[in-house]
């Protein structure tokens, strides 16, 4: 990377972005977001003035400026910022709102979504946003084969099809599904791009173009002033290896409840650096504004925050994804061995009772050096439809958390009852017909794994149980997960703000139910009903009611104690007190949506 | 590696606004070049860095050798730390460098030795087992201070609390503990300015003698109300 210094002078592509004017008023279709407005999520918020820079950091160039293309963070870090769609993620609640769209309608029978687009607003050169750039997004990028685009597979409904878009008039489209399907309404949010723009290059609206060529559309080689932009920001710099810079987007259509056209900095610039010690050391000087540090970075941090005029945010808020132990209730199924283990690892109590020999408060210290939070069930804690909140997108309460403290003492009277007891007197417990009872916990090579298990193992020990901790290469643990050929597994799994999209996980059929897959042939009544409330979340476009079914699954597996949930990291992050509105940031580092900072709303509190 | 964020990283250095005290600098002056405590004629010179950065780099190498009090002579010497873009030559070194100077007693090198290996240091408790063996001053400085960050009030993990601090750093068993009390006790006074300069004078007349770490923390909370 020798040369690395030269290339990047060599490489610097100029602003050369093509502005309009913007609008003479606000239109009337404009977004209000309800900044400082009591009764609202945004209540806590402060109204900004305009003007300044915005300075972050990342550590990986972007890929190109595509957004049906992008695949990776790097490249929707910039792109999500200016392809926005017609519903989007609320900023703060993570609630599915209208976003390009101003609006939308389902039919009584569930099978038409109609939106209506805001009227007057228009694309950062100044083109006016239409029905026609819908469908031609939809229809002509996202549907096409001949578009390398991730985001077609979130289309397909149930059976297979795709909804089929049309234009109803210049401000309407509709897209008409062949089932009830809530999920699709999330997918619906695919990135709006400028027919104007953009047509050209689709081989199928234009045979002069070989196939393929949108794929190669807006690259990095891409002149900047060649990008259109309907979101916040358009990127007008770009040298690489050394910085991104986004301008405010004239024509953006999102207005605080004072009139001030958003966003409310001018510009934002990204910072391309060489790992995060670069960035940690570069905040720390002042030239970043913003940072998501490490755990590691706190004790150097949260001394000088005070004198530095900086604030270190240390967050109870758990970030997307789950870790649990499985506890397999089809051991020995498959080659007719272990009935009694089996027998006893299906009964809930002796489930409940190692639930309660799971020390999550440990673990938040000793594992995650006190920054993890405990968890209780499947979704991801900030999904608008996570269990410990009392309505959609409503804030976390944990009203109604389904929990086991840790509680030896009665997990161990929980086992006596059971007639797990020692009856041999060597120590361990044993099985009701007096066989020895071994438990085997496996996970992989992973530090915090191996923590957690430590941990687990010493416990499940202390109490006369005779568990051994093994790790084993990951591919081995997946197949004794997937297979059901062990005892208990550690492990966890990703997670979104969608529940369906953990079908897999929590029906009985699923391709991960893995606490039981035998419940497919076999369901027992918990199993029957988690597999009518996933079809029925799924079956109403009504947020609310799906809401009720979501959290009467997430308690109901709470209870059924398969997957038995451990800790989530929470995330950690530090600001200079100048920025207002820093504060409201959330676990994941995608800028300007639900999951990132809020670039749109942060300003200088200097000027 | 990304040579011109570095660099970067180096030259913006220059600005870091550490305790900017443009409109206090000819009090701050009579101060560094009068006062007879050490710890106060310091903590002036640290909220003259940023002035002091407006000085030829000869003069300030010959004011941090030969400065008339220590004041001088600290904010010459951290005034050439950010002209020499001293910060950036450590981050570039490796360890066993670090670790080499940080021995001969290059405090900056042992901080960035610190800094490059803390996420060996997760936990309070590693740093305090390793303050029982350390074998270098600076090392035990640069170790304290970054355990003085374990102690603050609202850290996740060692938090302790205001009189705790004050106990460990008149009477930690090691330099390293007594430094990171004295860093986590700066940082609450800076929070929550219980003292006013003449106060804090006071309390460091009374402790500097006795008390050497105690009078550290009072030293960095004074610096900063001289840059208010």
């Amino acid at each position: 990377m020798k040369n690395v210094l030269i290339l990047a002078g060599l490489l610097l592509i100029p602003s050369l972005a093509v502005f309009g004017q913007g609008y003479d008023t606000m239109p009337a279709d404009a977004r209000i977001l309800p900044i400082g407005v009591a009764g609202t999520a945004y209540s806590d918020m402060e109204l900004g003035v305009r003007g300044g820079t915005f300075t972050r950091s990342t550590i990986e160039d972007p890929k190109a400026w595509n957004a049906n293309t992008a695949h990776e963070t790097s490249t929707t870090r910039f792109t999500a910022l200016m392809s926005l769609g017609l519903v989007n993620l609320d900023h703060v609640t993570g609630a599915i709102v209208p976003d390009l769209a101003k609006s939308y309608e389902i039919s009584e029978d569930g099978l038409v979504i109609t939106f209506h687009l805001r009227e007057g607003i228009k694309w950062s050169d100044g083109v006016p946003i239409t029905a026609d750039d819908v469908v031609f997004s939809y229809n002509d990028l996202v549907l096409n084969e001949d578009v390398d685009c991730n985001s077609r597979d979130g289309q397909i409904l149930p059976d297979g099809t795709f909804p089929i878009c049309e234009k109803v008039d210049d401000y309407t489209v509709r897209f008409t599904l062949s089932t009830i399907y809530r999920p699709v309404l999330n997918s619906l949010g695919v990135p709006i791009q400028p027919k104007h723009k953009l047509a050209q290059y689709v081989h199928k609206l234009n045979p002069d173009v070989p196939a393929g060529t949108f794929n190669e559309t807006w690259t990095l080689d891409t002149p900047l002033d060649e990008l259109v932009s309907n979101g916040p920001w358009i990127v007008t710099a770009y040298q690489p290896n050394v910085s991104v810079t986004m301008e405010r987007n004239p024509y953006y259509y999102a207005y605080d409840p004072a009139g001030t056209q958003l966003p409310y900095y001018d510009k934002i610039i990204d910072q391309i650096v060489a790992n995060e010690d670069v960035q940690m050391l570069k905040f720390r000087n002042g030239e970043l504004d913003v940072y998501g540090l490490r755990p590691e970075d706190i004790p150097i941090l949260l001394p000088e925050g005070a004198s530095k005029g900086f604030t270190v945010m240390i967050t109870d808020d758990a970030g997307y994804g789950t870790t649990w132990i499985c506890i397999n209730q089809d051991i020995g199924l498959a080659d007719g061995t272990n009935a009694e283990k089996r027998e006893l690892y299906r009964n809930v109590e002796f489930r409940e009772a190692l639930a309660h020999l799971l020390d999550k408060d440990t673990m938040v210290q000793n594992v995650l050096n006190g920054l993890g939070a405990p968890q209780w069930t499947g979704l991801s804690v900030p999904s608008p439809f996570y269990a410990g909140r009392d309505y959609y997108g409503g804030p976390i309460t944990e009203n109604d958390a389904v929990t086991f403290e840790y509680d030896p003492a009665l997990a161990e009277s929980m086992l006596d009852a059971l007639g797990v007891v020692d009856q041999n007197g060597d120590g361990w417990r044993d099985l009701p017909s007096g066989a020895p009872l071994t438990i085997e916990i496996n996970t992989n090579d992973t530090t915090i794994r191996v923590a957690y298990c430590l941990i687990i193992q010493d416990d499940f020990r202390a109490a006369g149980l005779n568990a051994n901790f093994q790790v084993v290469d990951f591919n081995t643990l997946v197949n004794v997960l997937v297979g059901g050929t062990g005892d208990i597994v550690q492990l966890g799994l990703t997670g979104g703000d969608e529940p369906n999209s953990g079908k897999n996980v929590y029906t009985s059929c699923g391709s991960l139910h893995a606490y039981r897959y035998s419940a497919c042939d076999e369901p027992d009544e918990v199993d029957l009903r988690i597999n009518e409330l996933m079809n029925l979340g799924a079956g109403t476009f009504d947020l609310d009611e799906a809401f009720g079914y979501y959290k009467e699954y997430q308690q109901l597996l709470a209870y059924q104690l398969g997957y038995v949930y451990l800790c989530q990291p929470t995330f950690q992050f530090a600001y200079y007190d100048y920025v207002g509105n820093a504060f409201k940031s959330s676990p994941t580092s995608v800028a300007g949506g639900r999951n990132g900072l809020l670039t749109e709303l942060c300003f200088d509190k200097r000027l | 590696m990304k040579r011109d964020s570095l660099r970067a990283l180096g030259l913006a250095a220059c600005a870091v606004v550490l305790f900017s005290v443009i409109g206090l600098a000819v009090d701050l002056n009579n101060i560094v070049a009068n006062e007879l405590i050490p710890e106060i004629s310091k903590a002036a010179g640290m909220a003259l860095v940023n002035d002091y950065t407006m000085k030829s780099v000869e003069e300030l190498e010959q004011l941090a050798a030969t400065g008339r009090t220590p004041g001088i002579r600290l904010a010459a010497d951290r005034a050439l730390f950010i002209l020499n873009g001293r910060e950036l030559e450590l981050f570039e070194m490796d360890d066993a460098t670090l670790l080499d100077l940080a021995k001969a007693g290059d405090q900056d090198a042992a901080n960035m030795w610190f800094f490059h290996n803390r996420a060996s240091y997760k936990r309070p408790e590693l740093i305090e087992e390793y303050l029982l063996t350390v074998e270098s001053d600076t090392l035990a400085i640069a170790a304290g201070t970054l355990l003085g960050g374990f102690y603050v009030p609202g850290s996740p993990l060692g938090a302790k609390t205001e009189a705790e601090l004050v106990e460990l750093a008149k009477n930690g068993e090691n330099l390293g503990l007594r430094v990171a009390a004295a860093t986590a006790l700066t940082a609450i006074w800076i929070k929550d300015q219980p003292l006013t300069i003449d106060e804090t004078e006071t309390e460091i007349l009374s402790v500097t003698l006795v008390y050497p770490e105690l009078a550290l923390a009072y030293q960095g909370y004074l610096a900063y109300l001289f840059s208010l």
